[in-house]
């Protein structure tokens, strides 16, 4: 086996890897935790699947975009349409298609076409803000984001406006999160590794070279982010099933941020950092959410003042931009070393 | 042998969370976020209620003990405080005032068949419409909020021509607007001339104050279905503006704390279910009012403290009546109750609606920045359903 | 009819303007989109009362007078600024944008929950200037006294701030560093001075944005800088990133379209104002991806 050939082999494992930890996460709160802790692992694993959609076009593409938030929101809305009773329908949402109201889909299907929805907006949208460069296409699809909510809280018939969208059947699990989770990572690896995916991170590290060396900018971008919108897409589906209750305000600029906290801890640069991120950042959150309820050490009582969490995560972000500018992997994948691979390789023959 | 006692009493205290013989009530509340300001007043008058029913020998002989969860302001957390709720034993889960927010702890309720209670929710879907069959709120539906005032002002302060200004923020505010488009219209000579929108976070509404200059003739009324802080921002900023027309809202904006933002405000009148100003013709309000004050220390600074009172009142008194906590039980009690009398006027339940579709409320005018408590008002008919579900 | 219109444009759009001013000189800068900067005028709102979660605010600063209040405002936002430059952003002068970006609105969440702990989540209302709120005849309008104050406030702040950056040696700096930070740092431009100048002038600004604020809508809410800091984000884009009359320009088209928008759509159609209004920006970028008014480091040269 040549070297080269190792590498590839090796950085194969990285997908691989990535789910064992994921599912070694699943399967120790299973064991350990209680119910609400099981709500955390299934709302992590959830957040996983967005944010490795959200890695796949920013993470390759160098473009940070701020719409991949109402990527979510239309999925959630997508999945809402199809899964919901029509008795219910008809009465929260009397302005949907005739065979939108009768639909009463099976949550996988709805799942998918959810994504799929989401994948052709961004299809569209993307075809024009792909067009502008760096910071300009950062803003535009702010706008985008904004618009997006404004038509959603006012387009009240279809959407229900403001007002919440209750009733969705709440199936989301950790293993739900789990199986898509595991998806969108594989697909991102399989992207990452394609001859699109390399092209989208030539231009990301040198746009100029990469143009001279022939290559289309924008239609792998746009690749990318309509890929990356199919996972958004389905992650606000399960977001909006793992709740019950959805509102376009919970598809806004806090989950925005949220994602690219998320994404900007782990390390923006490699796929195990936005996985790595999310986790970190969950944990954290649930670490602090439990010390501000209060803990028992020894015969004290211990709590911290409400209203904590949020300012500790804030500066303890903070703190790892100014330590670990890259994030904590600093563009680093997890993989099994190349000479191990190979040596395994080997072994059979 | 310190060490031993300590360890044992805390062992003690986590063995046993909850008495056996002890009715439980779930808070899924926030204790935290923008949302705890208008959580904590409703929580604590429920406490109140709890406390007196406790002293008063307790509830099917048993003592009812309360225990809470943060939900935060934000939904996710709000749906895991439900669980929490339920894993600690409780048997009645009383969510987040708004139904945005209150809605994943009461969905966590109903999976388990118990009763939840919004504690201010205004919208009908915090109920059979949305929610589900054992969820109830104990405050008045915005709708009548809004009709209140179009047929109080049409009959006490001849409003033949209203303009209606609304902010499209959150539900509530189009409900409110949604019983005054209903109501007053149907009133002999009445007419809605003119409307607009903004929103409430909007730095200027000087666009939509210069649109209400262009009318041939000032509105009689002006309906504002706004909340906090937009609400405060528009008042001062039509009243900036020379125009002074009677301004009309809903219970939302009640309370004194906000006059400062248009100091020496005159003609603007709210709808609520027991005045907080000291005056309610009713004794059993002002004695809640100082029962309030010595539990916390200030008096409430809005209505809003009330429903909350009332959902422990009203449930209580079916739990009663149905011998147990079982939630399809005390639904079927709730159901039955038909102006059932509590200490802010009467409330019915029935097998379609869980909420108020009529209510009698008080009127609070504020003259010279004095809020006070001017005259009653129960509309002429209930609010129907076709308007409260096709908003 | 018209000409009211005309004010209320002005009067929107300056707010507009001055944030977004206080947005592009940090950027020009230090190519930092500070998301802090709607918290900053938040911090400066609340500065004016006294701490408490109690519903009734009680004035501390805002009790003072105006030509006291004035200043230590100004002093307190640009205090805040400089302080989170020290603390947070001078140890990410060498970080990505990106970086940059999620640390300030980390910052934001920060400054955000601080001010919850201390004033609780209840928007309180601060009468300040009450004498304000009274109509006058103008040109055969009727302007509510408040509008005339905002517009000459705004006009008098883009003034002096174009005097200070035209006349003084930090405001010529300045200028440089926000045409072309490298260059200027080789031709001798002191980097420290200029970037705690920008972020103290920028601090400023903030303040004044909440003295319009708090004069124009009479309230205090945590979540008030928000929706402000989005506009004046997208019209620094539009504007030209780090183009300071480019800034001002935008700020003001945007709060005269949104004027505009919400005078002309039809009633079924003015709840979507803000989309079409996020769609024009999105049309603007389009045709002027470089923004109105590009300034020369705009655009990224080989």
């Amino acid at each position: 086996m040549t070297e080269h050939q190792a590498r590839k082999l090796a950085s194969l494992t990285t997908p691989v890897l990535l789910i064992a930890l994921l599912t070694a996460f699943v399967l120790l709160i299973g064991a350990f935790g209680d119910r609400s802790l099981g709500r955390m692992a299934a709302e992590t694993l959830i957040r996983v699947t967005l944010v490795v959609g959200f890695w796949i076009f920013a993470g390759n593409s160098g473009v940070i975009s701020f719409g991949h938030a109402a990527f979510a929101c239309v999925g959630a809305y997508v999945s809402a349409w199809a899964t919901l009773k029509p008795a219910m329908k008809s009465l929260l949402l009397p302005g949907l298609p005739d065979w939108v109201a009768q639909a009463e889909w099976h949550v996988l299907p709805a799942a998918v076409v959810a994504g799929v929805v989401a994948a052709l907006v961004a299809l569209l949208a993307g075809a024009a803000i792909l067009r502008l460069s760096g910071i300009a296409a950062s803003i535009a699809s702010f706008a985008f984001l904004a618009m997006v909510n404004t038509i959603w809280s006012n387009w009240t018939p279809v959407t229900g406006g403001t007002s919440s969208v209750v009733g969705l059947a709440r199936y989301v699990t950790p293993w739900v999160g789990l199986g898509w989770a595991a998806f969108a990572i594989l697909v991102a690896a399989i992207y990452g590794a394609s001859a699109s995916g390399l092209a989208l991170r030539a231009t990301r590290e040198d746009e100029v070279a990469a143009s001279a060396s022939g290559i289309d900018r924008y239609r792998h971008r746009l690749a990318a982010f309509t890929v990356s919108a199919f996972f958004c897409g389905v992650g606000g589906a399960l977001m909006g099933h793992f709740i019950g209750v959805i509102n376009p305000d919970g598809f806004y600029l806090s989950l925005t941020f949220l994602m690219l906290a998320m994404l900007v801890v782990g390390g923006i640069g490699s796929l195990s950092g936005a996985v790595v991120g999310v986790l970190v950042v969950s944990i954290a959150v649930e670490g602090l959410v439990r010390l501000e309820k209060g803990v028992t050490l020894g015969a004290t009582q211990f709590a911290l003042p409400a209203g904590s969490q949020e300012i500790l995560i804030g500066l303890a972000m903070i703190l790892v931009l100014i330590f670990r500018p890259a994030g904590l992997l600093a563009g680093r994948d997890l993989i099994l070393p190349a000479a191990w691979v190979a040596g395994r390789a080997k072994t059979p023959k | 042998m310190k060490h031993l006692t300590l360890g044992a009493a805390i062992f003690a205290a986590l063995a046993t969370p909850v008495m056996a013989d002890d009715i439980t009530v779930g808070f899924a509340i926030a204790k935290s976020g923008w949302m705890e300001a208008y959580d904590t007043p409703a929580a604590t008058a429920a406490k109140i209620r709890i406390d007196e029913i406790n002293a008063a020998g307790g509830l099917l002989g048993k003592q009812i003990k309360w225990i809470e969860a943060d939900t935060r302001t934000d939904r996710a957390e709000a749906a895991k405080a439900g669980l929490e709720m339920v894993d600690q034993g409780a048997q009645m889960m009383v969510v987040s005032c708004d139904y945005d927010f209150g809605s994943p702890a009461a969905l966590v309720a109903e999976g388990e068949g118990m009763n939840s209670f919004f504690l201010c929710a205004e919208d009908v879907k915090a109920g059979i419409q949305g929610v589900g069959p054992n969820a109830f709120s104990a405050s008045v539906l915005a709708p009548v909020q809004g009709a209140t005032m179009a047929e109080w002002s049409y009959n006490k302060r001849a409003a033949r021509k209203a303009y209606v200004l609304e902010d499209t923020f959150i539900e509530y505010n189009k409900g409110i607007c949604t019983g005054f488009d209903w109501m007053f219209p149907r009133l002999e000579g009445a007419e809605i001339v003119g409307r607009d929108t903004f929103k409430n976070d909007d730095a200027s509404i000087a666009s939509q104050i210069t649109r209400i200059k262009a009318l041939p003739q000032e509105p009689d009324v002006i309906m504002l279905c706004s909340v906090m802080p937009g609400a405060a921002a528009a008042v001062r900023q039509i009243r900036a503006a020379g125009i002074n027309s009677l301004i009309l809202n809903g219970s939302a904006v009640d309370g004194s704390y906000w006059l400062d933002a248009t100091p020496d405000l005159s003609g603007f009148v709210v709808p609520v279910q027991g005045s907080i100003y000291g005056d309610d013709p009713r004794p059993e309000v002002e004695a809640f009012n100082v029962a309030y004050e010595k539990a916390t220390g200030a008096r409430p600074a809005s209505q809003y403290a009330y429903p909350g009172y009332v959902l422990i009142d009203l449930w209580a008194k079916a739990v009663e009546r149905a011998g147990t906590v079982d939630g399809a039980a005390v639904t079927a009690e709730l159901e039955k109750m038909k102006d059932e009398p509590t200490a802010f006027g009467p409330r019915s339940f029935s097998s379609e609606l869980h909420h108020q579709n009529t209510a009698l409320m008080q009127i609070i005018e504020i003259t010279n920045g004095k809020p006070g408590r001017v005259d009653e008002w129960r509309i002429s008919e209930p609010v129907p359903m076709d308007v409260l579900i096709t908003k | 009819m018209t000409l009211q219109l005309l004010f209320d444009a002005l009067s929107l759009g300056g707010i507009y303007a001055i944030a977004a001013l206080g947005i592009a000189l940090i950027f020009g800068v230090m190519k930092l989109v500070n998301f802090a900067h709607g918290q900053f005028i938040a911090f400066a709102v609340f500065a004016l009362i006294v701490p408490s979660t109690d519903a009734v605010a009680v004035m501390g600063l805002g009790a003072a007078p105006a030509l006291v209040l004035v200043p230590a405002l100004l002093a307190v936002g640009a205090g805040l600024a400089v302080a989170s430059e020290y603390l947070v952003f001078r140890p990410l002068r060498n970080a990505s944008p990106v970086a940059l970006m999620v640390a300030s609105f980390a910052l934001g969440v920060v400054i955000q929950n601080v001010l919850l702990v201390f004033y609780g989540g209840r928007p309180k209302a601060i009468s300040l200037w009450p004498d304000l709120g009274k109509p006058v005849q103008l040109l055969g309008a009727e302007v509510p006294m408040l509008q005339i104050i905002v517009i000459c406030a705004v006009l008098l702040v883009l003034a002096l701030l174009a005097l200070m950056l035209k006349r003084s040696r930090i405001g010529l700096e300045m200028r440089a560093a926000a045409e072309d930070f490298g260059m200027a740092r080789l031709l001798g431009v002191r980097a420290n001075a200029v970037i705690a100048g920008a972020f103290a002038l920028s601090g400023a600004l903030a303040a004044t944005v909440a003295l319009v604020l708090v004069a124009q809508t009479g309230v205090a809410d945590v979540r008030m800088g928000g929706q402000i800091m989005l506009i004046a984000f997208i019209a620094t884009v539009v504007g030209g990133m780090g183009s300071l009359p480019g800034a001002v320009a935008a700020g003001f088209a945007i709060g005269a379209a949104s004027v505009a928008l919400q005078a002309a759509l039809p009633i079924e159609a003015r709840p979507f104002r803000d989309a079409f209004l996020y769609g024009l920006v999105i049309l603007v970028l389009l045709l002027r991806p470089q923004g109105l008014f590009a300034s020369a480091s705009a655009k990224p040269r080989v």
